[in-house]
Formats: structure tokens, C-alpha cells, sequence
């Protein structure tokens, strides 16, 4: 690992603005991504800008219509959120599928979110990636799960974005030339050599929930270790039901593409009850959706099936709670 | 003053060296480097198999800051645990016959000079066909890894002890299975280091590593550097953890002695995980054809075996561990005819080495389920056919295996009772499923690697001025306890209080010689050699209080703090009067305590036939509550009840921890674990991808301890901590059989192949519906998906 500068600055503006200074800069939070990364050498960066100690970044804010949370905010702090765990308790949820205690303990919301995507080429020593003449990502010029492809299947890997899809999060994102919002959503790109749509010296400050009542939901992965994995696949539900019927349906997926995704083509589903023929177009819908590579030694044909199973058993609970 | 011996076997004590452990006071290797020793790094082979041609090293050695740089060159002693099977070299010369083998090494100055300088080297290499797995090493017309090794096979076994045929002649039920079992590695939470200081003046070596067995590593790095072994000093720190990882000498210890001496000072050396999976010495992935004949009451009338299996690239223990997966059939039930085959075939893999349960494990696997299966398909419950095999004890097995003691009948029955198999087994909910297999494993192979004549365990007793008593042995506590359990022997046999006694260990400038731990031979042999030694130095004392107390030693009550006239309470000496007494005229006392196993217990007198021999096998029975998740395939452990028979518990608290710990390792086994290689490349070399369970997956394990009392161990006691591993695999098969209707054959039961084989057999039913009379009479087979 090569030396590096970490510079700590005082607010937003000014961490921008020292990001637009240095050669190579990267925001820091906890670390729990970037700097394994920088170990391996499959990131590089010639100063930190450590972003942990600013107030801004976090907060949890209720606010009348919606739930306001710092990107700086930690996974453990959003688990153990009396706000997040009243008014967006999927999020406490998806939180606490994050890897292991202590990563929660240092890893942020923002941190979770914009994570680098993953690969079994990728996440290596530099050895081997040399022995292995690299890919696509990272030195190479082939995307080792797909030669013939012109791009890369990188897999993006984090537990909070289909939460936060589901229950229709926006991103505030501040940068050199200006401050937005955007949805979720389109914070991503489908490309997992760049698989977040986000200009030089951007910085995620804050994500918006809005509190919409009568949405039951839920957020369920499949890993090799409980313990501790990223997902294999990762499944969050929002519905809502009235009387026999799912009059609502939100789906969203990680683990299975280059990013988070919504399942589109649900609203055919809405207003009709939970039978065989909805489960049939839910799982046709799901696997439509998704494109697990072989990204990791789980086989993507196993993670593409189990998602499409997951979708269903939580779609299935959740119309039960709802009762 | 006590005027009651203190009690040191049988009793609940925490390990003598855990305060150091959990408080982070223990020194292991890695924390023991001095801040300006050259940090020593290792080139390693970026193809699996090659020709080298050129090792240039010239841009490296110019590099500012680097000491030495040493190859292939500067070392042409090959090495390897056995004798007649040594055909490794610290640093490949001539070829490279395996991904990460290491090619060159460089000391410098730091760990970023190192770095570098490992980056100017330059390989020029041809590179050969690559034998991933034992078809292709044994396939016609093959590449030949080792140009004396005609089909790629290290060592055949054929064996046959009893008659096969007849008794499967007179057998009502004969079923045949292959078993797939893959690679797995030890995962041992420390990884590999040393540290190495030469000097020049007087061409002495010192070395710190992490070994399990001190005593070999002296042996090798003396041949590999050609220096008398007098010159050589070994020193094993705290290490954390073995599981047979680091027991045989490994390359990077003699690599970073070569470094020592070539830059004529100290070298550290500490390998990441990568490189410690990459050195591996691991279980074979093997293939187990294993045929059974059965009587309609469920004897067992003879077993054939074929064992195939995949050692790596180098010898190794491979000879020893395939006459294990053989000899260990025997000694378990009464088997009356045993016909083995067995091939240990090279390929470009990492060499595989002695891991816990050594050579026994996949072969268990395969003969239990086997056994349960037919079992089943008889009409049989599972516990009541192994009680229809049990072993008379004692006996001589057909391959010539003593039995002395035997508590796997016992063993049977608490199993049996506390998981609630009568009324459960068979009746389990939807989903769920109880299974239970069994195991054994020897305490300590009866002939050593390395026959040398001298006892297989001496032990010293120093006591001197101070009243203290110091136990000098070289047996390696690598985390198992045997640092406690030497103490807890004296302690016993003495009665002193326990802060009289301290143990010095694994220094060998001060303590004497010990074979290592390999084999679970520690506490039966160096336990046994402990008692010799105490009884002496106790017979001392007694003999020195006599002399002080004007009586006949035969006289004298030896109250461990104190002696005193038998009966006669007023006339009593403290242990430091008497220790005091004992010194006149001699001074500094030392007693020397053996142990040898008798030629009797040392086997067969067939070809390999000390493979398997032991004075005391342990046994163990376990039963394993599982719940299925039919989505994702995914088993859950939800309960495992494991007694097993260690002869006598001299710590109950150690014994149930080394117990849960070979369950679990037998789960990781069951469940996920194992090494992957794609175009004979580790694709699994790190945490990330080599996956052992959480404690998330962990399950309570409720550990039954059945003491038989052996009577040639220690207080009666056995080994506790390889038996109990290789009964979790098939017990695991069993009970996931009674979940979901499966019998898988492949392991680990990966959530894949879980789902992989449900999906299938949805397949052949929807079919069968389609077309009514056929296919889905076929039991459901695994892995179609």
C-alpha cells in the first residue's frame, strides 16, 4: 500500500473543495470498502479526505413527510435508531444483514451504498491478479466472466439499496458545481467498471425516505456465511394489500447485476391476488430483471434461481403480515 | 501449610497458558520480531506447472536495501517429511509444479524494498500441461509431474485382510457408492511465520517458527543448509493453531534460515493468508468407492474400498496418509473382511499434508453413509446396526489394530438418548431431519515417522534450590492444551500446589527432544513419559523426607506440600525441607521420564502395516439435528449431541472444547468448505472465497464424555480431539436425507447442490406425472443442475 495524505475537513464546501485540489482524491468514511481496496492495490488514491468527522453527514432526521439520514451516518447507528426503526424499519433491517458487527461498527450509509461492485478477478491479491494477467476492472483489457463482452460484470454487492429502492429514497448529492436531488435509482449505472453516475468531487451528503403509510416490507439475502458475506443475492419487497388483493408491489434486487435495481413491469401485478399465475409473473419478472454472472464461486445460475424463490417467500410473508 | 494433596487429573481448570491467550500477553511468532530484522519475502510461481529455464535475479540484488536474495541455487537437499519420500526443495529448481510455489526469496532492508525487489525478478519459464485432478494425472499418456513417478502415483496400496469375496458371498445386501469429497484447508487462525538469526561467527542458527513439530523442522532446515544439527536451535513461540498445517517442515522455514545465513543476520518472516492457504498441506480431495455386503440383520460380512486421491505436487505425508484411509476402515467395528485400494496420485496442486483426522475422514464419510444407507434400505435403524458391529474388547483387528479399550457402545447410548432419537428419528416435521454416524482415531501412531530407537516421549523434571518444580518438554502446545495437561500430571502424581510447577516447552537448547504433535499423540505418550518422570522425582522426595524424618521411606505419607510419618500427623516436613534435603550432595536434580510403545502395539506386519497403529483408539458417536430451507437449499444446524470416548478426561473442560471444535471442523467440512482451482490456479486462496462457517451457523454441541479408563494411558486417558471430527460429514448426509428424501454422495452439501438436486428430482416428477410408470422410480441423485 502506497502513502497517502489524509486531510480532515471542516464541512461539506470545504471537503469539495479539497478533493478539487489534490491529484487522485478519494472521500473516506469508514473505510470498511476503500481501504481494503487500497491494500490490494485495485484502488488507488494520493489523499484521503476524511469525511467521518463531519456533523452534517450524521444525521437522522425525522422530518413530517420523510426521514432525512446523513451518508456519514454508520450501519450499527441505523440499526439502533429509534427514528429508522419506527418510520423506515427496513432499513434497520437491511442494515443489520451488512456483513459483521464490527464492519457495522465503522461502515456508513453512504459508504454501503456507493461501494465498489465485486468480482472474484477482481477482489484478489496483487499476485494474483498479476499471475492471473488481471481483467477488465482493474490492469486488464478482458472481462474475465465474459471475454467476448466490451464491458464489465463487476457485481454490485450492497445490502441497503434495494431497501432504500423500495421505499422510494432520494440522494442529495453535493459537488464543484452545485448541489441535487435525484432518485435513488439514478445514482446507478449498469457497468461495473462504473457503476455510479457521479462526477468528479461529488459527494453524497444525506438520503431522503418519505414516510408513506399502509407498505409492508422486507429485505432478504442469501450468503455463505451469515456471519458475515455480502449478498449472493439480496431481495427487498414493499406491498401493501387490500383485502385478497396486493394492490402495490415494489421489488428491487442486489447482488445479481452491475447495480441495484427496481424490477420493472410489476404493475400488472398490482390489484390482483397472490396466486400461482402472480407468482409466475413475479418470478419471470424478477429473472428478467437480473443477470448474476459468474462473478463469484456460487454459480449464477443457483443465485439467479434463489433470487426469484426469494422474492417469492417474501412477497408471500409479507401479504401475511399484512392481514 | 496443605496438609491435603492437591488434585491436578479430572478437574474443570481453565488452560495454564489462556490468561495469556485472551489477554493478548502470549508472544506469538510474529510478535517477537525485533524491529530492525530484515523482513524476508518470498517469489512465488505465477503458472502451475513449468520447465524454469532462467530464475534472473541480477536487477533484484542490484536493488538499494536488499541483503540476499536466494533460488533454487542455493539449495539442492531436497526435503519432505518422510525419509524414503523426499522430493520437495525449499525454492523449485529446475520446475514448478504448482501455483504459489515458491521460486525465490529476497531479504531487505524493509518490507517495500522486499516488495520491489521481488517485482525485478524475472521467470523465464515453459510452461506444461496442467493435471488438475487424479483422472487426468492417471489418465493415459498424462504429463509426468516427477519424471520417477510412472503415472503420476506416489504410492499404491492393495491390501486384503480376511476373505472380500466369501464374505460378500455370504452377504443378503451388497451396495456399492463413490463418494466425492473435495479439498479442504485448515483455516488456522495464525498465519504462517518465523524468524530466523544467523551467526557468522560461530555458524550457529536460531529459529522461531510456528510449528507443530520442532523436532522435524531442526532435522530439515540442519540437512537443507547443510550444517550439523548441533548448530541448530529451534524455538516454537505461542502458536495459534495447527490442525496438521504445520506438521512437517514447510518451505518458507528453511527459505527463511537460507536468507539468515546469506545476508549474516536475522530475517522475519510473516506470510499473509493467501500464502499460508497456498502452503496448505491440507486434506485430499478424494474419491471413495466404497462396497459394503450386509446381513439381513444388518452384520457387516466384508467391505471393498477404492481411495483416490489428489496429494498436490509434492510427497509429503501422501504415503502414510493413504495407508491411513485404509488402515483406519479397521478398528471401529468388527469388520471380518476388508479388501483396499489405494492410489496417491500427483497433480498441480499445492501439496496436501496430515490435517486433522489424518487420511481417516473421507473414508469415514463414505463407510458410514454407506453403512446408514443400507441400514435404511434393511429396515434397520441406524444406532442398532453399528450395535449389531461393535468390537469385543479387547482384540487384535484382521489388519492387526489392538484394541484395549472400548466406549463406543456407551457412546451410542448417550447419543441416543439425549438427542431423542427414538422418538424423533424418522418422525422429524417437514424439512427437518436427525442423523448420527460414528468415529474413531488413534492416540499416537505407535512407530514414529523417523525410527530412531529412542523412546516416543521424554520428559524432564528440574527441581532445584528454589522448591520449584520446572517441567522441561518439547511437546508442542499449538492450542490443544498440552501445556496444561503435562501439568495437570505432575500435579496429580505429586500432589503440590499448582504455582510450584511451571512448564518451559519447545526450546531446543533447554528442553528435551519431542517427536511434536502429529497424530494425537501427546497427551497418551508425553502424558504417559510426565508420569514416569513425577513418579521418580516424587520417589526422591519421599526417600529425602525419610532421611530428615528418621524413618523408613515406606514410612513416609506423601501429602504433596508436605510429608509426614504415615499416622503420625506431629512429625511432618514441608516440600522445601525436603526438596532442600534431596539437593544435599547432588545438587540441581533432574528426572528423566520415558515413554516407548511396546513392538506389540505397532502394528501389522504387512507392507505399511504401523500406519493405524496405536495403543488406544479414541471413540466417538455423534447425532446431528438439521432444518432444510427448500429455496435456498441451505442447511441449518440446529443441534448436535457428540460423546466421545477419551479413556479418561484429565481436563473435562479442554476435552469438551477440543470436542466442539472437531464437530465444527467436521461441519465446515459437511457444509462449505473447500479449496477451488480454475486452470489449476487457487481461485480460493483467501477469507473471502474460502468459506468455513460463522458462529452464525454454529450450533449448540452438547459433548458427552465416556471414560473406558485405557489401561495403558495416562490415568486411563486417549486422544479427544481428531475421533470426533469425521463422524459430522456423514451424520450431517443422514440427517438432510431425513429432511428432503435426498442421498447426496457429494461433498461439501453446499446450498448449490442442495437446490441443485430438489430441483432435479421436481424435474423427474413433473416427467414421471407426464409419462406414468417411468422415471421417478429412480431414487432422486444429486447435482444434474
Amino acid at each position: 500500500m502506497q502513502a497517502l495524505t489524509i486531510l480532515k475537513p471542516d464541512s461539506v464546501t470545504q471537503a469539495i473543495a479539497l478533493h478539487g485540489a489534490g491529484e487522485g482524491a478519494r472521500y473516506l468514511a469508514g473505510g470498511t470498502d476503500l481501504v481494503p481496496n487500497l491494500r490490494r492495490n485495485i484502488q488507488k488514491a494520493h489523499t484521503l479526505i476524511d469525511v467521518s468527522g463531519l456533523a452534517e453527514l450524521r444525521e437522522i432526521r425525522a422530518e413530517s413527510q420523510s426521514l432525512r439520514i446523513g451518508a456519514g451516518v454508520k450501519l450499527e447507528a441505523l440499526c439502533k435508531s429509534e427514528a429508522v426503526r419506527c418510520q423506515a424499519p427496513l432499513l434497520a433491517q437491511a442494515a443489520a444483514q451488512v456483513a459483521g458487527p464490527t464492519h457495522r461498527a465503522a461502515g456508513t450509509l453512504g459508504g454501503n451504498l456507493m461501494q465498489d461492485t465485486r468480482c472474484y478477478f477482481y477482489n484478489q491479491s496483487d499476485w494474483w491478479r498479476t499471475a492471473n494477467e488481471y481483467c477488465m476492472k482493474c490492469e486488464g483489457d478482458t472481462c474475465r466472466v465474459a471475454p467476448k463482452s466490451d464491458r464489465c460484470y463487476a457485481c454490485y454487492s450492497g445490502d441497503l439499496a434495494p431497501a432504500l429502492l423500495v421505499l422510494g429514497a432520494e440522494v442529495d448529492i453535493a459537488g464543484p458545481t452545485g448541489n441535487r436531488r435525484e432518485p435513488l435509482a439514478a445514482l446507478f449505472a449498469d457497468d461495473g467498471m462504473r457503476h455510479l453516475r457521479l462526477a468528479p468531487g461529488d459527494l453524497l451528503v444525506s438520503v431522503e425516505v418519505p414516510l408513506q403509510s399502509g407498505w409492508m416490507a422486507g429485505y432478504e439475502k442469501i450468503r455463505v456465511r451469515g456471519a458475515i458475506d455480502f449478498p449472493l443475492a439480496g431481495i427487498a419487497v414493499a406491498l401493501k394489500r387490500e383485502g385478497d388483493r396486493v394492490t402495490d408491489l415494489r421489488v428491487a434486487c442486489t447482488g445479481v447485476n452491475s447495480y441495484p435495481g427496481l424490477v420493472p413491469g410489476l404493475d400488472a401485478l398490482a390489484g390482483k391476488a397472490p396466486d400461482d399465475a402472480f407468482f409466475s409473473a413475479l418470478d419471470k419478472a424478477v429473472r428478467k430483471e437480473i443477470q448474476p454472472m459468474e462473478s463469484t464461486l456460487t454459480a449464477a445460475g443457483y443465485r439467479r434461481r434463489v433470487a426469484g424463490g426469494l422474492a417469492k417467500r417474501l412477497v408471500e410473508r409479507l401479504y401475511e403480515t399484512a392481514r | 501449610m496443605s496438609t491435603k494433596p492437591f488434585k491436578g487429573v479430572g478437574e474443570r481448570l481453565p488452560l495454564v497458558d489462556g490468561v495469556e491467550k485472551v489477554t493478548g500477553r502470549a508472544k506469538y511468532t510474529a510478535d517477537l520480531f525485533p524491529a530492525d530484522a530484515l523482513v524476508g519475502k518470498i517469489l512465488r510461481s505465477p503458472v502451475p506447472h513449468a520447465e524454469l529455464l532462467e530464475v534472473d535475479v541480477s536487477a533484484a540484488r542490484r536493488l538499494p536495501g536488499v541483503v540476499a536474495v536466494v533460488t533454487g541455487e542455493d539449495c539442492d537437499v531436497p526435503y519432505g517429511i518422510l525419509p524414503i519420500a523426499q522430493n520437495e526443495f525449499p525454492l523449485a529448481r529446475g520446475k514448478v509444479r504448482y501455483f504459489g510455489e515458491p521460486v525465490a526469496a529476497v531479504a531487505a532492508v524493509d518490507a517495500q524494498t522486499a516488495e520491489q525487489a521481488l517485482k525485478l525478478i524475472r521467470l523465464h519459464v515453459r510452461e506444461l500441461p496442467i493435471i488438475e485432478n487424479a483422472a487426468q494425472a492417471r489418465a493415459p499418456g498424462a504429463a509426468l509431474l516427477h519424471e520417477n513417478k510412472p503415472g503420476n502415483i506416489e504410492r499404491e496400496v492393495h491390501n486384503e485382510f480376511g476373505n472380500a469375496a466369501e464374505g460378500f458371498a455370504a452377504a443378503h445386501l451388497i451396495r456399492e457408492q463413490t463418494y466425492h469429497t473435495a479439498e479442504v484447508t485448515h483455516a488456522q487462525m495464525e498465519p504462517h511465520a518465523a524468524m530466523a538469526s544467523y551467526d557468522v561467527s560461530r555458524d550457529h542458527l536460531t529459529l522461531h517458527t510456528v510449528s507443530m513439530v520442532p523436532y522435524y523442522v531442526h532435522l530439515r532446515v540442519a540437512q537443507c543448509l547443510g550444517m550439523d544439527t548441533s548448530r541448530v536451535r529451534v524455538i516454537k513461540p505461542y502458536v495459534g493453531g495447527g490442525f496438521g498445517s504445520r506438521v512437517e517442515t514447510l518451505n518458507f522455514e528453511i527459505i527463511v534460515s537460507l536468507l539468515a545465513r546469506a545476508s549474516g543476520g536475522t530475517v522475519r518472516m510473516q506470510l499473509t493468508r493467501e500464502e499460508s492457504i497456498l502452503t496448505h498441506r491440507g486434506r485430499p480431495e478424494s474419491d471413495t468407492r466404497m462396497k459394503l455386503g450386509m446381513t439381513r440383520d444388518g452384520r457387516i460380512t466384508a467391505c471393498e474400498c477404492e481411495v483416490v486421491q489428489r496429494g498436490g505436487a509434492y510427497g509429503g505425508y501422501g504415503i502414510i496418509t493413504i495407508l491411513y484411509a485404509g488402515a483406519l476402515i479397521n478398528g471401529l467395528y468388527d469388520v471380518p473382511a476388508v479388501k483396499y485400494d489405494g492410489y496417491r496420485v500427483y497433480a498441480n496442486t499445492p501439496p496436501c499434508g496430515a490435517m486433522r483426522g489424518h487420511g481417516t475422514v473421507n473414508t469415514r464419510i463414505a463407510f458410514e453413509s454407506l453403512m446408514t444407507a443400507m441400514a435404511l434400505e434393511l429396515g434397520l435403524d441406524p444406532i442398532e446396526v453399528r450395535r449389531r458391529n461393535l468390537l469385543s474388547c479387547p482384540t487384535e483387528t484382521i489388519n492387526g489394530l489392538r484394541v484395549e479399550s472400548y466406549g463406543l457402545p456407551e457412546c451410542l447410548d448417550k447419543v441416543e438418548a439425549a438427542s431423542g432419537w427414538r422418538e424423533r428419528r424418522g418422525r422429524m416435521p417437514k424439512w427437518k431431519g436427525l442423523g448420527m454416524a460414528c468415529s474413531h482415531f488413534v492416540s499416537g501412531s505407535a512407530k514414529p515417522v523417523h525410527f530412531t530407537g529412542q523412546p516416543h516421549a521424554t520428559v524432564v523434571l528440574k527441581l532445584d534450590f528454589d522448591g520449584g518444580i520446572t517441567i522441561l518438554t518439547g511437546a508442542a502446545d499449538v492450542g490443544q492444551g498440552c501445556t496444561t495437561i503435562v501439568a495437570q500430571v505432575v500435579v496429580e502424581v505429586l500432589g503440590v500446589d499448582w504455582r510450584r510447577v511451571r512448564v518451559i516447552s519447545n526450546d531446543s537448547a533447554v528442553t528435551p527432544k519431542d517427536n511434536g504433535s502429529y497424530s494425537s499423540r501427546v497427551t497418551f505418550m508425553v502424558g504417559n513419559a510426565c508420569l514416569d518422570a513425577a513418579n521418580k522425582l516424587k520417589q526422591a522426595l519421599v526417600e529425602s523426607a525419610a532421611r530428615r524424618l528418621e524413618v523408613a521411606p515406606e514410612q513416609v505419607e506423601c501429602l504433596g506440600e508436605s510429608f509426614q510419618v504415615a499416622n503420625d500427623p506431629s512429625r511432618s516436613i514441608g516440600f522445601g525441607d525436603a526438596t532442600a534435603e534431596a539437593l544435599v550432595n547432588s545438587g540441581t536434580l533432574h528426572f528423566k521420564g520415558t515413554f516407548t510403545c511396546p513392538v506389540e502395539f505397532q502394528g501389522g506386519k504387512h507392507r505399511g502395516g504401523a500406519v493405524g497403529s496405536t495403543m488406544g483408539f479414541s471413540y466417538a458417536a455423534q447425532a446431528v439435528e438439521v432444518s432444510v430451507d427448500p429455496v435456498t437449499g441451505r442447511i441449518s444446524v440446529d443441534k448436535v449431541w457428540a460423546a466421545l470416548d477419551c479413556g479418561f478426561a484429565i481436563n473435562p473442560l479442554s476435552v469438551e472444547g477440543q470436542v466442539q471444535g472437531a464437530v465444527w471442523m467436521g461441519m465446515g467440512q459437511g457444509l462449505c468448505e473447500q479449496t477451488r482451482y480454475e486452470n489449476g490456479k487457487h481461485a480460493a486462496a483467501n477469507f473471502l472465497d474460502y468459506a468455513f462457517p460463522t458462529i452464525a451457523e454454529s450450533p449448540p454441541i452438547d459433548v458427552f464424555i465416556v471414560e473406558s479408563i485405557d489401561p495403558n494411558g495416562p490415568f486411563g486417558a486417549k486422544e479427544a480431539s481428531e475421533g470426533p471430527l469425521s463422524g459430522f460429514p456423514a451424520a450431517l448426509a443422514d440427517a438432510v436425507r431425513e429432511a428432503t428424501g435426498l442421498e447426496l454422495h457429494d461433498f461439501p452439501l453446499t446450498p448449490e447442490r442442495i437446490a441443485g438436486a430438489l430441483e432435479a428430482r421436481e424435474r423427474e416428477q413433473r416427467a414421471a406425472q407426464r409419462k406414468p410408470g417411468k422415471a421417478a422410480r429412480q431414487p432422486a441423485t444429486e447435482g444434474a443442475a
